[in-house]
This record gives structure tokens, C-alpha cells and sequence, in this order.
């Protein structure tokens, strides 16, 4: 046993001296680390800009002459300032120039007089995602105004304003700040499955597509040693990689994250270092498996080239439920923990939802992909005896 | 010692070896002559283990390939057909990698590397990654992976292929440097003057089957040809294809 381990740490160091000396290896390492804090970055700076936006509004008024009792109380309200209208406000809209515009109508004045409905008109772009909380907020503000006023009026005529709203709807949030926290950060493990897939990948086709495209396999399998302490040194070594991009990326997301403006999108940021913990402990094994998984498939190529075509195929699989669950929540299913990348995202799903699984979860997930990876470098084994793959060139 | 008998091996419909019968003592250097796709890199490949013959027996040293393959591939040191290397390693880890995989370490693989390094005259090089040396240097390179283990028989595919005059000079003397260490080496190659020179025994193939083995005399008594290139022409029986 220990002279197939000695063996297996020969194939390991090789493949490692191999990798570290590949231009190719380490810019996919270094890449698949720095994905994920680039675009969680953007991604909540973005998010918190946008609501921030919505709280300082800039408002053009068209016709501030027509309504100044409206206007004055708008100015009042916290956040708001009234800027002069451009010449053409459906054009400034359209050109976006400016988010929106309130336009006062010149009978504004005559219509509150006599009580009937004044109306002024909002100009927005209903496909502008990046204007919607701004608009949302000025239609707050032009109904809060109108309700008000609405109200005195009953209250001038001698009848209770509670009469003329019939129905009052009262909000029960019953999500968590935490699990509005989780959907926010679904995105988390699905970035880090794809640095567990990606970290390792160049190292896994160099040490077999790259093998036998260079001729370096007939050599190699020459020698006294089994076909499986070679795939698994092979293996090993690119899983290293992908560990590794798994954690590089995990520290810088986790410094990013702590620079997110999180107040500003209405979440108390608290993510434990138990539960990074928790995420690292799900992905690093599926680490393992995705780097089997990438062994297995690039040994069927010839050539550089041919592996990637299979991979760019194969690499869908792991991120198609990762995608899925930042749309279709995943939690609270722990009894996926055995399925293999699908069990990672349900169990991830629980941890950043505050929702810790239980530890015989997280076994039951580890065991699994480790034994799928076992199966995986077992058959590309195998397939190292097959003279097609041997001789095929 | 390498004992060959009755091997055959067929891919699809074309029988690339028919029957290959022959042995190479100890001491000995043995030439495996024979044209393009007459079956030599075939009998080669199935002598390492890595194809398994469809009938035959093959000895290494005692140790039958098919039934003890890691056995055999102790005993032998082999220069494939295809040679490639790792073009960001050096000469001297290729060595300290394939010595690791025979089991060899410590002070025991850095003395064996360094004797490789000299043998081949590759101690210049030694440091340097492989990517960018030339076809010459490659071959040393793949020949010192292949000997790091010191085989006692010693399999040599096309070994000059693609070598100039002094490379291989230097391979003819290294062969001939196995030989005085009581090695058996078989060697394959299409060039007659390589093969009088240095060869024991000759052992002719052609469309998979052994057609002659003996000495070059023999070979010359046989075919009734006093020049050896004519012998080998027409045991091979390419006299008749040309005329055909």
C-alpha cells in the first residue's frame, strides 16, 4: 500500500510541477478565483446604487407655476429636489436624460378648487429596470399627497377620512432578514462551483488530452505501475487546482462582501465565519468530484482542442441546477445532500438561509461525491488500458 | 532474454501480424527488419504490454507479458514509437519522474540520473526544459527515461529515426555499450546499413510474418545476394510488388 502511495504522490508532484509551469493552468486558476468576487461586487454595488438613487430623487417639474402648495410640499419631503424641467420631457425620458418628470397640468390650481381629480402626468420608461425604483417612489409621493388632501377635504365637510378606504391591507413579512439574505446570496455557491469546476480544468486535459496529444502517454504507461495510481496522481493534482480557485475565490468574495453597502439594500449583513465554514466544507469535496468528472471526459479527447469541445458541454451540467436555484429556491431540502452538485446547492441553500443542516447531512453529501469520484477515476483507469485511447492519436 | 512465439494480431479485417516467431538472447542485439506497415511497431507494442497479441506468448526475462505485464515491464527498457516528453520539465526531472515510477529514490536515483545524463551526453542540457530542443536531443532524452531503471533488455523502436550523423553514432555506440553489459537488445529499423552493423542476428518481417532469421551471412546465403539490402528486398518480396 504504501509503494502505490509513494507512486500516486510521484504522478501528484509531477503533474503539480507541470501545472504550476503552465502558463494556460494557472491563468484558468487565477480566473476562476476572481470571477466570483468581481461580479458579486458589481452585481450588489449595483443593487445598492439603484436603491439608493430611489431615496435622493432629483425631480424635474414641468408647470411648478400651476401648483404651488403641491410643489412646496413635495420640497418638504426628505430626499427630494425639485430641479427645473427640460425643454422636451419625453425626449430627456426616451434619451434618458432624465429618469422621469412630473408634469403639472395649467388647471391644476382650478381642478383642487372645485374638487375634482387635478391631474399631472409622469413620464417614465417602463423598460428602464435601473429608473423603476425612482418612479416608484415620485408615484408614492404624487398619492400620498393626494390622499392627504383627500382627506382634509372629508374632514372639512365634517365626515371621518377612515370612511373612504374601505380596505387596509397590513404587511406580515415572515421571511428573515437572513433569508432575504440567503436570496441575495444564492448566487454564492453557484460562483463557487464554477471555481471548483474551472480552477482545475487546464491541469486535468493537459495530464490526459495533453498527454496523448503530445505522445507522452505509450512512454508513460510503459512503466511497472497501475493504470489507477496514475489517474488518481492525475486526479489529485487538478483537484489541488480546484480546491484551491474554490478557495481563493471564497477569501476574496468574502472580503468584497464585507465591503457591499448592505444597509443600503435593506439587509443586515451577517454571514458567520461558521457558515463560510459550513460552504467550504460542502464544495471542496465536490471539488474532488468536478475535477474526476473533467479527467474523465478530456481522457476521451485526442487533442487539446477536442477535450474542450466535450467540456464546454459538460461544464452546463454542474451550473444548470445553480442557475435553477437562484430562481427556484432550493432550500430546505436536505435530503438532496446525496445527489451529487444538486445536494451542494440544497445544503448551501439551508446554511445561508440560517438554516443550518444537520452534520450527518453534510456526510452524507461529502461521502457521496467522494465515492462518485472514486467510480470516476476508477473507469478513467480503466479506460488508460484500452489501445484505442493508448494508440489513437 | 526475450522469447516471442506465434504472435498475431488482427484490427478489423487487416491482420497486422500474421505470426511472429523469434528470440533475443542476452548479449545479443537483435535487428527487426522489415518495410513500412510490415508489423514491427505492432509486435513492439504488444512485446510492452500495452496491446494484448489475439494469440502467442511473450517472455521477459521469464516473466510472461500477458499474464505478469508489471513483471515484465521491469525488465525492460523501451523507446516507443512515439517519444513525447513534458516540454516544461528537464532532462534531469523526466529522469527523477520515470526513475519515481520504477520505484527508484533518494541518493540511489540521483547517482542513476546523473551516470544517464554523462552516458548520453545530456549534462548541458540537463536543466533546461525540454521545449525547444531538437529531434537529436529528444531521443536522448526519451532513451535516458527509458534506461533509468537499468533494464536488462533493452527494446528500441526506429531508434534513429530522424537523427543526424552524430546522434546517430552516439546511438550506435550506446547500443553496442548494452551489449558489452550482457543486455539483450532488439531493436526495429528499416536501414540496412544500421542493421549489418550492429546486429547479432537479423530477423526480417514482412507482411506480418517472420520470412527470415539468422545472421546477415545466413541472410545472405539464403536469398543468394551478396549485397544485404538486395537480401532484405527480396525476402520481403518487394521485388515482385515493384514489378507488379
Amino acid at each position: 500500500m504504501s509503494r502505490a502511495l509513494r507512486l500516486v504522490f510521484a504522478v501528484f508532484r509531477k503533474e503539480l510541477l507541470d501545472g504550476v509551469r503552465d502558463r494556460r493552468s494557472i491563468a484558468s486558476l487565477a480566473f476562476s478565483a476572481i470571477i466570483s468576487p468581481l461580479l458579486f461586487g458589481l452585481m450588489f454595488t449595483v443593487a445598492a446604487e439603484r436603491r439608493r438613487s430611489a431615496d435622493e430623487v432629483r425631480l424635474p417639474i414641468a408647470g411648478v407655476e400651476y401648483a404651488p402648495a403641491f410643489v412646496g410640499w413635495l420640497k418638504q419631503q426628505s430626499g427630494v429636489i425639485v430641479v427645473p424641467p427640460p425643454t422636451d420631457p419625453e425626449d430627456a425620458v426616451s434619451s434618458r436624460a432624465e429618469d422621469v418628470v412630473l408634469i403639472i397640468d395649467k388647471d391644476f390650481s382650478k381642478d383642487m378648487g372645485r374638487a375634482v381629480p387635478a391631474s399631472v402626468k409622469l413620464v417614465s420608461d417602463v423598460t428602464r429596470d435601473n429608473a423603476r425604483p425612482k418612479v416608484a417612489r415620485v408615484r408614492n409621493l404624487v398619492s400620498t399627497y393626494s390622499s392627504m388632501t383627500g382627506g382634509l377635504r372629508l374632514i372639512a365637510r365634517g365626515v371621518a377620512p377612515s370612511i373612504a378606504s374601505a380596505v387596509r391591507i397590513e404587511e406580515v413579512e415572515v421571511s428573515s432578514s437572513q433569508q432575504r439574505l440567503a436570496t441575495q446570496l444564492s448566487i454564492l455557491p453557484l460562483l463557487l462551483v464554477i471555481a471548483a469546476l474551472t480552477g482545475g480544468m487546464q491541469l486535468a486535459i493537459d495530464s490526459t488530452a495533453g498527454e496523448r496529444e503530445r505522445g507522452s502517454l505509450e512512454p508513460l504507461l510503459l512503466n511497472p505501475v497501475p493504470r489507477g495510481v496514475l489517474a488518481a496522481g492525475k486526479w489529485l493534482a487538478s483537484s489541488l487546482f480546484g480546491c484551491g480557485a474554490v478557495l481563493f475565490s471564497m477569501m476574496l468574495t468574502v472580503s468584497v462582501m464585507r465591503r457591499v453597502p448592505w444597509h443600503d439594500l435593506g439587509i443586515r449583513f451577517r454571514v458567520t465565519d461558521g457558515e463560510l465554514m459550513s460552504l467550504l466544507a460542502l464544495i471542496l469535496p465536490l471539488a474532488l468530484f468536478l475535477s474526476a468528472i473533467v479527467m474523465f471526459a478530456s481522457t476521451f479527447a485526442r487533442s487539446f482542442k477536442e477535450a474542450q469541445t466535450y467540456l464546454g458541454i459538460l461544464m452546463l451540467l454542474p451550473m444548470l441546477p445553480g442557475l435553477v436555484s437562484t430562481i427556484y429556491p432550493m432550500a430546505g431540502r436536505p435530503w438532496l445532500a446525496p445527489v451529487p452538485v444538486l445536494g451542494q446547492y440544497a445544503l448551501a441553500a439551508d446554511v445561508l438561509g440560517g438554516k443550518p443542516p444537520h452534520i450527518v447531512f453534510y456526510l452524507l453529501a461529502g461521502v457521496s461525491v467522494l465515492l462518485c469520484a472514486g467510480i470516476l477515476v476508477g473507469l478513467t483507469a480503466r479506460m488508460l488500458k484500452r489501445e484505442a485511447i493508448v494508440f489513437g492519436r | 532474454m526475450i522469447a516471442i512465439t506465434g504472435l498475431r494480431k488482427s484490427f478489423g479485417h487487416v491482420e497486422a501480424v500474421r505470426d511472429v516467431t523469434f528470440s533475443a538472447a542476452d548479449g545479443t542485439v537483435v535487428g527487426l527488419l522489415g518495410h513500412n506497415g510490415a508489423g514491427k511497431t505492432t509486435t513492439l507494442r504488444m512485446l510492452s504490454g500495452l496491446m494484448t497479441p489475439d494469440a502467442g506468448t511473450i517472455l521477459v526475462d521469464g516473466h510472461d507479458v500477458g499474464v505478469d505485464p508489471v513483471g515484465a515491464q521491469r525488465a525492460m527498457g523501451l523507446l516507443p514509437d512515439s517519444r513525447g516528453l513534458y516540454p516544461r520539465l528537464t532532462p534531469r526531472e523526466h529522469i527523477r519522474y520515470f526513475g519515481e515510477l520504477h520505484g527508484l529514490s533518494g541518493a540511489e536515483l540521483r547517482e542513476r540520473s546523473r551516470s544517464l545524463l554523462q552516458l548520453l551526453g545530456l549534462e548541458p542540457l540537463a536543466d533546461r526544459r525540454v521545449a525547444g530542443f531538437s529531434q537529436g536531443e529528444r531521443t536522448k532524452v526519451a532513451l535516458a527515461r527509458a534506461l533509468v531503471h537499468s533494464p536488462r533488455n533493452v527494446i528500441l523502436d526506429e531508434p534513429t529515426n530522424g537523427l543526424d550523423v552524430m546522434s546517430t553514432r552516439a546511438m550506435r555506440t550506446l547500443i553496442r555499450a548494452l551489449k558489452q553489459d550482457g543486455c539483450c537488445v532488439v531493436f526495429s529499423s528499416h536501414i540496412m546499413q544500421e542493421v549489418s552493423a550492429l546486429c547479432d542476428r537479423i530477423v526480417v518481417i514482412a507482411h506480418g510474418t517472420v520470412v527470415a532469421d539468422g545472421t546477415p551471412d545466413d541472410l545472405r546465403g539464403q536469398t543468394g545476394k551478396a549485397d544485404l539490402e538486395d537480401a532484405f528486398v527480396s525476402l520481403s518480396g518487394l521485388e515482385t510488388e515493384a514489378v507488379e
